[in-house]
């Protein structure tokens, strides 16, 4: 396409060739992309697996999300109901009633019962 | 009588006397996104600037002189005597938008700023975000049929391309394509994008709503498995050579966000991802956001191509987040009711914003339901999505 014609208006059908090449090569780019991340993760996976077994003695420490952590270290945990949680809780903006909530949104989505859960803080983000 | 005598002649250097009935629609109107950004909170961040600089420019429409203007598109300069230093101030703030230096920092800073977890976990989110790019295309096709209108030129393909990216959602990727191909729709085609990615809570859920059953709307998706370090640093640098080798043209977009992403994952450059994040992404949403806005002068921005593009630009959006919807729908198809289809319309770049519409949407049918990390990979991967879409069009057209 010379620049005299793009300074132009095309026909349907040249725009037409245009706009299915260009959903495709965005799809065959990105479908290649999905291609490459399965295929790292498998081997980043293999590799990690294998130094674990290597250095099975270590702790392995989990993080599960950035703000709520599995608590392993406190035995005193394993005596409180399922339906309790351990520690002090800091609210920011946030009442009892909307904490205990998320708590159990947490609790419930993560699969782990709320007494191996330790909250930190909750806060309302404002935008 | 001097008195007299000085009062005229103050109000006739004033903007009152100056000042095209043009310029004071976009007075008002930037009122109204004013009015959005501050009261309803709609994209503040980057509505506020654009407002206050279409409110700036309308007033005083010198803030944006540029005594270097090209008079015709031969090149012929107005006045070859013209200094670059005798342009308004917000002209040369601009002059980062017309470079493409903006939108690129911009990117940085998303880069710094994006958690690509989601999408590792669950790499056919990726697909997700290439689907909802349907109505970058479905918008080139309407932008290059406006030649059929009786009486009217119609769009340029440069043109077209430019008004087009608006269905990627993504703003600093429509400016730096528009920068390129179209220049002069820069003021319409940046209003138009930032306006309709605050406007999405209100534009997709009825489209969500009209593709998808409530049985498909209630499905629950299982929990992303976690994402090693490892991988999360090693994706940045895989996407930037992929992507980069298939179309260079996307160096300057995917270069950039992965190069953000990166120092946000390698742990060991904190401080530039803190600088990239913060000081620096919001420094250039000033500079960005006021000069985009002042290029809405109530002259030129007040023309029937500007209509088109709105209009265009909605179409697009709409397009994008049925695009997106439909490609989930057949995924849940293939993985047997495994994918809620809502998280398709999150395809669409707009981060957080779309991802988040998906949750809300999500949850009214089915309360205990939590999409939104679902909705975070194809919110993600449209971001690459559009950024490879522009550098398809600009390799074609650029």
């Amino acid at each position: 396409m010379t620049n005299t014609l793009l300074k132009q208006t095309i026909s349907m059908g040249e725009a037409l060739s245009v706009s299915v090449t260009g959903i495709i090569v965005v799809m065959i780019i990105l479908a290649l992309l999905a291609v490459i991340v399965v295929l790292l993760s498998k081997a980043i996976r293999a590799v990690e697996s294998k130094t674990r077994k290597k250095n099975a003695g270590k702790v392995d420490e989990k993080v599960l999300s950035p703000v709520v952590k599995e608590t392993k270290k406190n035995n005193s945990l394993k005596a409180l109901p399922e339906t309790q949680s351990i520690g002090s809780l800091d609210l920011y903006k946030t009442d009892e009633k909307t904490a205990a909530i998320i708590m159990a949104i947490v609790s419930n989505e993560s699969g782990i019962p709320l007494n191996r859960l330790q909250f930190n803080s909750i806060k309302l983000i404002e935008e | 009588m001097q008195i007299i005598d000085a009062l005229v002649s103050l109000f006739q250097e004033s903007g009152f006397a100056h000042l095209a009935w043009q310029n004071w629609v976009m007075i008002a109107i930037s009122f109204g996104l004013l009015y959005l950004a501050i009261v309803k909170k709609y994209e503040p961040l980057l509505l506020l600037p654009i407002a206050f600089g279409m409110l700036l420019v309308n007033i005083y429409p010198d803030i944006m002189y540029d005594p270097l203007a090209i008079a015709t598109p031969g090149g012929e300069v107005i006045d070859a005597s013209a200094h670059w230093y005798d342009s308004g101030v917000l002209r040369l703030i601009y002059c980062g938008v017309k470079s493409s230096i903006f939108p690129c920092l911009i990117f940085l800073g998303v880069g710094a700023m994006t958690d690509f977890g989601p999408l590792l976990a669950n790499p056919s989110s990726l697909l997700l975000g290439a689907a909802a790019q349907l109505g970058i295309y479905v918008a080139f096709l309407i932008a290059c049929a406006t030649n059929l209108i009786p009486g009217y030129e119609g769009f340029t393909a440069l043109e077209a391309a430019a008004i087009a990216i608006i269905g990627g959602a993504d703003g600093p990727t429509a400016i730096y394509l528009t920068g390129k191909l179209a220049p002069h729709l820069l003021g319409p085609i940046a209003v138009a994008a930032y306006s309709y990615m605050a406007l999405i809570p209100l534009i997709q859920p009825p489209i969500m709503k009209l593709l998808t059953t409530e049985k498909e709307r209630k499905i629950k998706m299982e929990q992303l498995r976690t994402v090693s370090k490892a991988e999360k640093i090693i994706f940045p640098i895989v996407v930037t050579v992929i992507c980069v080798l298939v179309i260079p043209s996307t160096a300057p977009l995917i270069g950039m966000l992965m190069l953000g992403n990166l120092f946000k994952e390698s742990g060991v450059t904190d401080r530039l991802s803190d600088t990239a994040q913060n000081a620096l992404c919001n420094i250039v949403t000033i500079m960005l956001g006021v000069t985009v806005g002042a290029t809405a002068e109530g002259k030129t921005f007040l023309a029937f191509k500007t209509v088109l593009v709105v209009v265009i630009g909605l179409i697009a959006f709409m397009f994008s987040t049925a695009g997106g919807v439909l490609f989930a729908k057949l995924m849940n198809v293939i993985t047997k009711g495994r994918v809620n289809p809502l998280i398709g319309s999150a395809g669409v770049s707009a981060v957080p914003m779309a991802a988040r519409v998906s949750q809300v949407e999500g949850r009214k049918y089915n309360p205990s339901n939590f999409l939104l990390m679902h909705a975070m990979g194809p919110n993600v991967a449209g971001v690459i999505g559009s950024a490879v879409a522009a550098g398809f069009l600009l390799s074609r057209f650029g």
